[in-house]
């Protein structure tokens, strides 16, 4: 789960670091475009004026000292001369719509001029423009010798400039694609480092909370992180001190109890015997001592039953519980543990038998234990027994006509239900009033249920009184002759469970 | 009832209500402490059942109960600490016939003594003898032989055999053993049932592991085979 986080973090760095290099790079081509472009073509505006205003002051004058018309034009040879010595076409404009032009490309390029051009040069000044001249990007200055000559323009190509820009754009595009490039690289390949110990931290809390309690995070730095990976370990080291301390102390406790129980044991087993010898006696007693003696002949009872379940508890608690399965009428154990514990119990069996494998020893127990709770908190109560049988499982179900659990144990009217639960801990007691008991029977019953693959729950019925429902799964032995037949060893080993085959 | 009961039990207490109890019943009571006094009173007062605590001091019950089961087939009760299943089918492994679990009510006590006095005297004698394959079953003189050598049996041991022999072919299941043998109603132990049929087995088989006389139909009992 942390490691699905990580890869997000790392991506959200590299996005950072890459849109702030490519904005960065932007910008900086941007300007540089912008600079080379405005100083290139002010060194070209600045040559062609020098160059035109040396033709106008000085050469043509000079060429031509008077009248310039057509004739002496093309005599003088100049527009050739221009052209010869730099990269510029020339336009005579004689102001009677018919041009002169030194080349014929220029043919009708005159009207497309800026209007504002001619104003300037009418108004006897040189003036320049940028503009595109049969199809080419052009520097035009235009400008007359002197008045009343006819008016010069010098076109320039400029394309060179253009062609200068184009290949400085396409250069900073490709120095952004490779800047980006490393960048996103150099992101991913940090971002990951940084991320390492986060990484580490989260798989060593995996670890710890799938109870590998020793797990640390190797500190390797010295950094926030190093700090951050030692306090970490500081923790898992309080946290895995703190469960033992509290599993050694539970383990001794449990202990505890069991050796209780079992050095009460010895003294019960003469107290039982002699309680026993006792209550044949009653009746041959006086009175007020015979009372005690039977107030002692109940007691003991209930110290046997405490003791006996405390140390089927502690049995629990050590995991020294074994299951021993074998074929079981539950029918007829059903009959026979109502006939010894509540024979006023009313008892519902299907029609069928109902075998199934199991441990009898531990059904006894449940059942016992379901109809002593009945009999306990339910006295005089109307208590019904039932059977029967799904498909992959059989229930067993003890109903009693009893208060049910007594108001104050349950939480709403909504969820009667939910508090029940409590019912199966150890020492619950739905009534604190009610005597009776040693609080461990449900808790005990449950235990053998789980341990048989089954479950007991509780509900309450509608009418007050408690349902308790034992499911136990069903298994049987294979068909008699898909098997040859088994002495007792072989009997052993294969009574484990097997699923039933019927729908 | 004038059976003599050696009860071998170490607690002062429980070994004191216990013979009490069985004195008021109308046995004669043996006591001892510990397993070696219980071996030598056993020697010295051949008792007619041995009532025998497991966890007895130095030498323990289980040892004393197959000490005794060298050379005597004595009826012999355990009394072993409820639930310690280990304790129960070691114990009955070891050569007792019937357990009887820790705390105990003295009329409870009495009746498994009594159900194990009375076996092996026989039911109503339809058949005073009775032959599965190779075994002769004297009912009447409690005796069983093979090719005319005697096998020895408690008492338990030779009423299975004779239930079962009785009607060979027909299944028996462990609880209508249980009732007929022990006394039990329903609820009793089916391991007595296996324990002790392992143990006949055991001396009436050529082949213990591959049984011929005493078949096991799994998931409902045993039967006689032939």
């Amino acid at each position: 789960m942390g490691n699905r986080r990580a890869p997000g973090i790392r991506a959200r760095i590299a996005i950072m670091v890459v849109a702030l290099v490519a904005a960065t790079a932007i910008v900086l081509g941007i300007s540089a475009v912008a600079f080379v472009d405005g100083s290139l073509r002010d060194q070209l505006r600045a040559t062609s004026l020098r160059q035109a205003n040396y033709d106008l002051g000085v050469l043509i004058p000079a060429a031509l000292p008077n009248d310039i018309d057509r004739v002496s034009l093309t005599a003088s040879g100049l527009l050739e001369t221009f052209r010869l010595r730099g990269d510029v076409e020339t336009i005579v404009d004689f102001g009677d719509g018919d041009p002169m032009v030194s080349s014929f490309d220029l043919v009708g390029v005159l009207a497309g001029f800026p209007p504002e051009l001619r104003q300037i040069v009418d108004r006897g000044q040189i003036g320049y423009a940028w503009t595109s001249v049969a199809g080419r990007p052009s520097l035009v200055l235009a400008g007359r010798p002197g008045a009343g000559e006819p008016a010069f323009y010098f076109v320039h190509d400029a394309s060179d400039v253009d062609s200068a820009l184009a290949q400085l754009r396409i250069g900073l595009l490709a120095g952004t694609v490779v800047l980006i490039g490393v960048a996103l690289a150099t992101a991913r390949t940090v971002a990951r480092g940084i991320l390492l110990p986060v990484v580490a931290a989260s798989r060593a809390a995996g670890q710890i909370a799938d109870g590998q309690l020793d797990a640390r995070v190797i500190v390797t730095s010295s950094d926030e992180f190093g700090g951050w990976a030692a306090e970490f370990n500081r923790m898992a080291g309080t946290l895995e001190a703190t469960i033992d301390r509290l599993r050694f102390t539970e383990g001794r406790n449990r202990r505890f109890v069991a050796d209780v129980a079992h050095e009460l044991r010895t003294p019960l087993t003469g107290l039982v015997a002699e309680a026993s010898l006792l209550r044949g006696e009653l009746g041959t007693l006086p009175a007020d001592v015979r009372r005690a003696a039977e107030l002692l002949v109940a007691d003991v009872a209930r110290l046997r039953s405490l003791v006996e379940d405390l140390l089927e508890v502690s049995r629990f608690d050590a995991s020294a519980e074994q299951l021993e399965t074998e074929s079981v009428d539950l029918g007829r154990r059903l009959q026979a543990l109502v006939a010894a514990r509540l024979p006023a119990a009313t008892l519902a069996l299907p029609v069928e038998p109902v075998t199934i494998q199991t441990d009898p020893r531990r059904v006894d127990r449940i059942v016992g234990n379901l109809l002593d709770n009945a009999r306990v908190h339910a006295p005089g109560a109307a208590v019904s027994v039932s059977l029967a049988r799904d498909p992959d499982a059989v229930r067993v179900a003890v109903v009693d006509r009893g208060p049910g659990v007594g108001a104050a144990a349950v939480s709403g009217p909504d969820d009667p239900g939910m508090d029940l639960e409590r019912l199966f801990d150890r020492f619950a007691k739905a009534d604190p009033a009610r005597p009776g008991g040693s609080g461990l029977g449900l808790a005990i019953a449950r235990a053998h249920a789980e341990l048989l693959g089954g479950s007991l729950r509780a509900t309450a019925e509608p009418d007050g009184g408690l349902r308790f429902e034992l499911r136990l799964p069903v298994t049987e032995s294979l068909r008699e002759g898909d098997e040859p037949v088994m002495d007792d060893r072989d009997r052993e080993t294969r009574s484990e469970p097997t699923r039933s085959p019927r729908p | 009832m004038d059976a003599r009961i050696l009860l071998v039990e170490d607690d002062p207490s429980i070994r004191e209500i216990t013979a009490i109890g069985l004195r008021g019943a109308g046995f004669t009571v043996i006591t001892a402490a510990d397993g070696r006094e219980g071996l030598a009173r056993f020697g010295a007062d051949k008792p007619d059942l041995v009532l025998l605590d497991v966890m007895l001091p130095g030498l323990d019950g289980l040892e004393v109960a197959r000490e005794i089961r060298r050379d005597s087939m004595v009826p012999i009760v355990m009394l072993t600490a409820r639930g310690d299943t280990l304790d129960v089918v070691v114990g009955l492994e070891s050569g007792a016939d019937d357990y009887v679990r820790k705390p105990f009510e003295l009329p409870e006590l009495v009746a498994r003594v009594r159900a194990a006095l009375r076996r092996g005297r026989g039911g109503p004698a339809d058949a005073a003898r009775l032959r599965l394959g190779p075994l002769g079953i004297d009912v009447a003189g409690r005796t069983v032989s093979r090719d005319g050598a005697p096998i020895p049996l408690t008492r338990t041991e030779f009423d299975i055999l004779v239930e079962l022999a009785r009607r060979p072919g027909q299944v028996f299941t462990r609880e209508v053993l249980l009732e007929r043998v022990w006394g039990y109603g329903f609820l009793g132990d089916s391991r007595l049932v296996d324990v002790a049929v392992g143990r006949l087995r055991a001396k009436v088989e050529r082949e213990p592991a591959s049984p011929t006389l005493i078949v096991t139909i799994r998931g409902v009992g045993y039967r006689a085979g032939d």
